[in-house]
C-alpha cells in the first residue's frame, strides 16, 4: 500500500506534443482512483509515467513521499495490468504468475544462495513461490488452468491471469490500463464487480485508466476526469455527476449525455433568464452571483432525466419527438426543438402514449440545471447550494 | 481430380530431379571399385542399382580417411562437430542480441548503424578473404579453429536482420511487462526474446549448421595440418595428388555419411520453421 503524489508533472513527447500538462494529483493509501477521459487525453501517459515506463519531462512524482522520477519500473514496486494482458506466450499460467517473483529472486538472493552453495535456501524460496502462486490461483479460480499456455485460454481467463500476475508480488500499487476493454459486455460487468471485491480484500492502492465513464463511475473511490492533458475534475463519482466542474465533465460523465444548450443570460423585468433561439426560460434565484449580471453568453446543461413532458404553457419548450428508444425500465426520447436536439429520459408509463412525430412540450426545473461559462471547458457557475 | 493428378505429376518429377544425384551417390557408394570407376566415366551407362552391394565400403571409407587409419576420420568428425556447435551457438546468441538491440533499444545513430550493417551483406566474401587471413595470421590463429569460430560471435548481418524484423513484431507490452516484473535489458533478451524467437533461431541454427558443416573454403584456408582438418576437408584425401579420382566408391560413401547430420537436423527443425510461437501472446 502506498500514497502517490503528482506535483506539476508534465510529459512532452519528441516533436513537442504535450500529452500531460502540469498535473497535480494525490492519491491516498488504499484508494481506488480511476483516470477517465476520451482517447488522447493523457490518462494512459499519466499511468505509464507512474509505472516508470515513460520518462517524466518535468515535475515531481512521489511514491510514499519519496521522489521516484528517476527510479526504474522495478524499483518502484508496482504491478501493471495491460490492456492486451501481455502474458508471456512461452510460459504456462503457473510460470506467468510466478515470473515477477522469480525475476526478483534471481537478482539478489538466488545469486547469494548459489555463491554460498546454499541449495536448501533456494529450495525453500522455490517452495514459497509455488505456495504464493497456489494462493493467487485459488483467489482467482485459476487452479485448473495453471498448466495451460496463454494461447489456450479465453479472453476472460487471460484477463484473470494478468490480474493474478499482478497480485502475486503484493506490490505497493496496482496499475490497470483499460483491462476490461477486450472483454464482451457481460464479462466486463462481471469482472468489474470482481475487481471491486478484490480491491476491498487487498485494500491496495489502485490506479485504473479507462475511457468508459460507466466503468469509471462504478469502480472509483475517486474519479479523475482528464482532457487535453489536464485534470478537469478530481472528486468522488457522485460529485462529478451532480456538480460537474465544467462543461467538459458535464458532457463526459453520464449516459445519455447531459443536454447542453448555448444561449444568452439576461435580466428582463428584474428576472434572470436563459434565452436561446427565441425561447426564454426563467432561472429563478439559484444563481445569486448572476442576479445583477450584465447580459452574457452562457451554456445551460440539464440531464435527460431532469427534463419533463408537460402541457403547453409559456415556460414549456415546444418540441417534436424524433425517435423513441425503449430500454425496458426506461425510455429515451430524442426531441427536436428551438434549442436544438434534446434527449429526455422518462419511465415507460409516463410516455406510454407518445409516438414518433408527436408534438410535445418540455419543462425543466431550474434547480436541476447547470450553467457553464462559454468554451469547451467553461467552468460551472456555482449555485446557491454549491 | 485431373488437376490434382497433374499437380502431383509435376511435383513427383521435380522431386525425382532433386533426388536423383543423391540416389546415384548411394548406388555408386555400394559398387565395387572397378564398377564405380566405370560409373563415373560413364562407360557403363548410368548406374541406378548396384548389382552386388558392398556394404563394407562404408567402414572402409572411414578407415581410409586422412593419413592414420580410423583416427583420421574420428579427428575430422570431432573437429567438424566442435567447430559447428561453437559457430551455431555463437551465431544464434550474437545475432539475436544485436537484432534485439536494433529492434528495441533507441540509441543515437541506430538507424545508420543498421544500414552500415546491412551494407556489409553486399560485400563478397572473396574481397575480405586475404585481409582476414593476414589479420588472423597476425593474431597467430592459423591452424587453429579460432578463425572459423570467433567471427560467429560477432553476429551475422543477414540473421541480425531477420531477428530484428521478428523482434519488432513482438508486442511492446511484453517488454514493458517484463520491465515492471523487474527484468533488465539482458534478462529480457534471455528470458523473453530468445524463447519467443524460436522459429528464427531454428532457421538461423539450421542454415548456420549446414553452412559450417559443409564449409570447405574457410577450413582449407586456415587449417593446415591433417589433425585439425574438418570432414569437408578430409573428404579431399580421396583425391590423388594429380587431382584425379581413384576410390570413387569410398568418396561417395564418406560424402553420404557427412550429409547425414544435415538431413537429420533439417527434419528435426522443420516443424519449428513453420511454428508461430508469438500466437496468443496478447488478445486473440
Amino acid at each position: 500500500m502506498a500514497t502517490i503524489a503528482f506535483k506539476q508533472v508534465s510529459k512532452v513527447y519528441e516533436g513537442g506534443v504535450r500529452a500531460v500538462d502540469a498535473i497535480d494529483l494525490s492519491i491516498g493509501e488504499g484508494e481506488f482512483c480511476v483516470l477517465v477521459g476520451p482517447s488522447g487525453c493523457g490518462k494512459s501517459t499519466t499511468l505509464r509515467m507512474l509505472a516508470g515506463l515513460e520518462e517524466i519531462t518535468s515535475g515531481t512524482l512521489e511514491l510514499d513521499a519519496r521522489r521516484v522520477n528517476d527510479c526504474t519500473a522495478k524499483e518502484r514496486d508496482i504491478a501493471f495490468v495491460f490492456q492486451n494482458y501481455a502474458l508471456y506466450p512461452h510460459l504456462t499460467v503457473q510460470q506467468n504468475i510466478a515470473f515477477g517473483l522469480d525475476a526478483r529472486r534471481t537478482h539478489k538472493s538466488a545469486l547469494a544462495a548459489l555463491l554460498r552453495g546454499n541449495s536448501d535456501a533456494m529450495r525453500a524460496e522455490s517452495r514459497a513461490i509455488d505456495a504464493r502462486v497456489a494462493t493467487v490461483a485459488q483467489t482467482l479460480g485459476l487452479e485448473p488452468l495453471l498448466a495451460r499456455y496463454p494461447r489456450e485460454l479465453s479472453g476472460g481467463q487471460r484477463q484473470r491471469v494478468a490480474v493474478g500476475r499482478a497480485i502475486a508480488r503484493s506490490p505497493k500499487v496496482f496499475l490497470f490500463d483499460e483491462p476490461l476493454s477486450n472483454l464482451d459486455a457481460r464479462l466486463r460487468i462481471e469482472t468489474r464487480s470482481e475487481l471491486r471485491q478484490l480491491h476491498r480484500r487487498l485494500r491496495a492502492t489502485i490506479v485504473y485508466v479507462t475511457h468508459d465513464q460507466e466503468e469509471a463511475m462504478t469502480l472509483a473511490d475517486r474519479l479523475v476526469v482528464m482532457h487535453q492533458g489536464r485534470i478537469q475534475q478530481n472528486a468522488t463519482p457522485a460529485a462529478c455527476y451532480d456538480t460537474p466542474a465544467n462543461r467538459f465533465v458535464a458532457g463526459f460523465i453520464g449516459t445519455p449525455q447531459m443536454n447542453l444548450i448555448d444561449g444568452d443570460l439576461s435580466v428582463q423585468h428584474g428576472e434572470l433568464g436563459f434565452e436561446s433561439h427565441g425561447f426564454r426560460m426563467p432561472l429563478a434565484a439559484h444563481w445569486p452571483s448572476l442576479s445583477n449580471a450584465s447580459p452574457q453568453s452562457i451554456a445551460l446543461g440539464i440531464r435527460p432525466d431532469r427534463l419533463l413532458l408537460s402541457g403547453a404553457s409559456a415556460h414549456a419548450l415546444p418540441a417534436t419527438v424524433q425517435s423513441i428508444e425503449s430500454l425496458g425500465d426506461r425510455t429515451d426520447l430524442a426531441l427536436q426543438s428551438a434549442w436544438g436536439r434534446l434527449v429526455l429520459r422518462a419511465t415507460p408509463e409516463s410516455v406510454a402514449g407518445v409516438r414518433e412525430g408527436d408534438a410535445v412540450h418540455v419543462t425543466l426545473a431550474p434547480s436541476h440545471a447547470h450553467l457553464f461559462e462559454v468554451g469547451e471547458v467553461g467552468a460551472r457557475v456555482p449555485t446557491a447550494r454549491s | 481430380m485431373k488437376r490434382h493428378a497433374l499437380q502431383y505429376l509435376l511435383l513427383i518429377l521435380g522431386a525425382a530431379a532433386f533426388a536423383f544425384p543423391l540416389w546415384w551417390m548411394c548406388a555408386v557408394s555400394l559398387e565395387t571399385p572397378q564398377r564405380a570407376e566405370a560409373a563415373i566415366t560413364g562407360s557403363s551407362g548410368i548406374v541406378l542399382f548396384p548389382t552386388d552391394p558392398q556394404w563394407s565400403n562404408y567402414a572402409h571409407a572411414m578407415q581410409e580417411t586422412g593419413s592414420t587409419p580410423w583416427w583420421g576420420f574420428i579427428d575430422a568428425l570431432s573437429n567438424s562437430i566442435v567447430v559447428t556447435v561453437l559457430v551455431v551457438a555463437g551465431t544464434v546468441l550474437s545475432s539475436s542480441l544485436v537484432g534485439y538491440a536494433f529492434a528495441r533499444l533507441r540509441f543515437r545513430g541506430s538507424r545508420s548503424l543498421f544500414l552500415v550493417m546491412l551494407a556489409t551483406m553486399m560485400l563478397p566474401g572473396q574481397v575480405t578473404m586475404i585481409p582476414l587471413f593476414l589479420l588472423f595470421r597476425e593474431f597467430g590463429w592459423i591452424d587453429s579453429i579460432l578463425p572459423l569460430v570467433v567471427p560467429a560471435y560477432f553476429g551475422n548481418a543477414f540473421f541480425i536482420f531477420m531477428y530484428r524484423q521478428f523482434i519488432a513484431q513482438i508486442p511492446e507490452s511484453l517488454v514493458e511487462a517484463a520491465r515492471v516484473d523487474g527484468l533488465g535489458y539482458l534478462a529480457i533478451w534471455w528470458r523473453i526474446m530468445l524463447p519467443l524467437c524460436r522459429p528464427v533461431s531454428a532457421i538461423c541454427a539450421v542454415f548456420t549448421f549446414i553452412g559450417t558443416w559443409n564449409d570447405f573454403l574457410a577450413p582449407l584456408i586456415y587449417l593446415h595440418s591433417d589433425a585439425s582438418a574438418t570432414l569437408a576437408v578430409a573428404l579431399n584425401s580421396f583425391k590423388n595428388q594429380y587431382g584425379g579420382l581413384e576410390d570413387v566408391h569410398l568418396l561417395m560413401a564418406l560424402s553420404l555419411l557427412t550429409m547425414i547430420p544435415c538431413i537429420l537436423i533439417f527434419i528435426a527443425a522443420q516443424k519449428t520453421f513453420v511454428e508461430g510461437l508469438a500466437r496468443g501472446a496478447v488478445k486473440g
